[in-house]
């Protein structure tokens, strides 16, 4: 006797969570609101990844050209970043847990050089960073170079992330980038620079990546991982 | 004739120009605050200040940008904000100038969303220094080089409760974008200064980020939308680094064309307000403005 044809697959029972919603939740800066859709997404059992790039993902890329034209201000910027955050830290361990590991994106080791108090456009791109899934250690300002190496050894860091906002201590950046080439690190993490006195030019004149504002060192940190 | 009475009275009242470039060419390192050399280096200060009086400036400023408490604190010097302000007025008296404004800059912190200042710890601050420069006897105080309006506002509400009878001038830093003049907080230009102004400020204006050019369709868009005078002090151009020293492009001459043309939207009578300058300007840009500005018979 034939075996019976195997019962067809059970849909989700959980509400499919609209795409807009969550894209709408991280433009309007809403945290609460994206973490609530996010625990909604990962008891849906729908494709996370997918979810997130057209979701979550379209949604801080909306706030990122709002900012850039000039619509959005550091205020927004921020909120949107922390609605990402929000979500993120929602999925990600679901995501990790689906995987079997560890989904980090990349660990970055984030600071702004000795020196320099400035902290602002620094804390942006950690919080940007976090937002796009890496793995953030952000050693505050006033970071000497040693302090960048140790904890790059200590998390085997993919990227080493300086900001410096002062003419006076963008040497500190060629300094950092020096240290590293020249230390024993078997794994050398890539040099990522910015800061408004910065160019692509200096970075280049010492091996190292430029990023223009927050949101280009997302772009620029996804290019230099491996 | 009063500070008060000079900018509602007088022409344009020249300033002094940058303190930081100022005192990094006289050797200030990297990670040294600026209001360390006001505590340790004070002939070095009253230096610069007297130079900016040689050159024309009418008023200079006290080397005290970043002597907030909360600023001071991150720089190793906690608990010595009102010992700054005191010490950075007495010379800036000395350098003989008419006038002497305590300066004020921000906290270094940001309010929420965007930080984790606390509004209540910002307005104490300032607080302090509002009672220190008063019982020094400063001419005037700007609060200057400010990004939010709403610190902007806390520091001017603080120092006329904490300085009765000193006027307060405020000056915000604005980024060009697309739509207009706004700060990096989003405080858009034409609504920040009036509202500045109604709340007491003497006069407000901008200083820092953009350099001479962009200030002249700066001060075009303040005079059409606030009444009052205004003060500018526009940045050098951009620096470019060359061989690790920051250089500024611009040519003093340059620089006092284009403020003598922010100075005749001021007005050529009375309550124009103030101009002078920011990053990377020196006693030379004083003096070219100066000639400038006598040539044109603005002051």
């Amino acid at each position: 006797m034939p075996s019976p044809l195997p019962p067809p697959p059970i849909p989700p029972i959980a509400p499919i969570v609209p795409i807009a919603a969550m894209r709408d939740a991280v433009v309007a800066g809403d945290a609460a609101r994206a973490r609530e859709l996010a625990v909604a997404l990962v008891a849906s059992g729908t494709d996370l990844i997918a979810a997130v790039e057209d979701g979550f993902g379209a949604g801080i890329r909306r706030v990122g050209e709002l900012w850039e034209e000039g619509e959005y201000f550091l205020p927004e910027l921020v909120q949107g970043a922390e609605a990402m955050k929000a979500a993120m830290s929602e999925i990600l361990p679901a995501l990790a847990l689906r995987r079997g590991g560890s989904l980090a994106r990349g660990r970055v080791v984030l600071g702004t050089v000795k020196g320099d108090l400035h902290d602002i456009g620094k804390g942006l791109v950690g919080v940007l960073l976090a937002a796009h899934g890496f793995e953030v250690h952000d050693l505050g300002h006033d970071v000497p170079v040693e302090r960048f190496l140790a904890k790059a050894r200590e998390i085997d860091a993919d990227i080493v992330a300086a900001s410096a906002l002062l003419t006076t201590t963008m040497p500190e950046q060629r300094r950092l980038a020096e240290a590293i080439a020249a230390s024993d690190l078997a794994r050398k993490p890539k040099v990522l620079i910015g800061g408004a006195p910065t160019s692509p030019g200096w970075a280049a004149s010492f091996g190292a990546t430029h990023a223009e504002n927050a949101l280009r060192a997302v772009a620029a940190a996804e290019a230099l991982l491996p | 004739m009063t500070f008060a009475e000079r900018l509602a009275s007088g022409p344009v009242l020249l300033l002094d120009g940058g303190m930081g470039s100022m005192l990094f060419a006289r050797g200030l390192g990297a990670g040294e605050s600026p209001e360390h050399w006001t505590l340790a280096r004070g002939s070095e200060v009253v230096a610069i200040h007297r130079a900016y009086v040689e050159a024309g400036s009418d008023a200079v400023q006290t080397n005290s940008f970043g002597a907030h408490p909360l600023r001071l604190a991150a720089a190793g010097l906690a608990g010595r904000a009102s010992e700054v302000a005191r010490v950075s007025a007495a010379h800036a008296r000395a350098s003989a100038a008419r006038y002497v404004i305590g300066d004020i800059g921000p906290t270094g912190e940001y309010l929420p969303p965007v930080g984790l200042g606390d509004a209540e710890e910002f307005r104490r601050g300032f607080t302090e220094l509002g009672r220190a420069f008063a019982a020094a006897g400063v001419d005037a105080l700007h609060v200057e080089t400010m990004s939010d309006l709403a610190e902007a506002r806390s520091a001017l509400a603080a120092l006329l409760e904490a300085a009765p009878g000193i006027p307060v001038c405020v000056s915000l830093t604005f980024e060009r974008r697309r739509r207009g003049f706004f700060t990096v907080m989003g405080d858009r230009l034409e609504e920040a200064l009036p509202s500045l102004r109604d709340a007491g400020a003497a006069a407000v204006g901008a200083n820092c980020t953009l350099a001479s050019a962009d200030f002249l369709a700066l001060a075009t868009t303040a005079r059409s939308s606030c009444a009052g005078p205004l003060v500018f002090q526009p940045n050098a151009g951009a620096p470019r680094l060359e061989a690790g020293q920051a250089v500024y492009d611009q040519t003093p001459e340059e620089f006092a064309a284009d403020v003598a043309d922010i100075a005749a939207i001021l007005g050529a009578t009375g309550g124009a307000g103030a101009v002078g300058g920011c990053c990377g300007t020196d006693p030379r840009f004083i003096a070219a403005l100066a000639a400038e500005l006598a040539r044109r018979g603005l002051r």
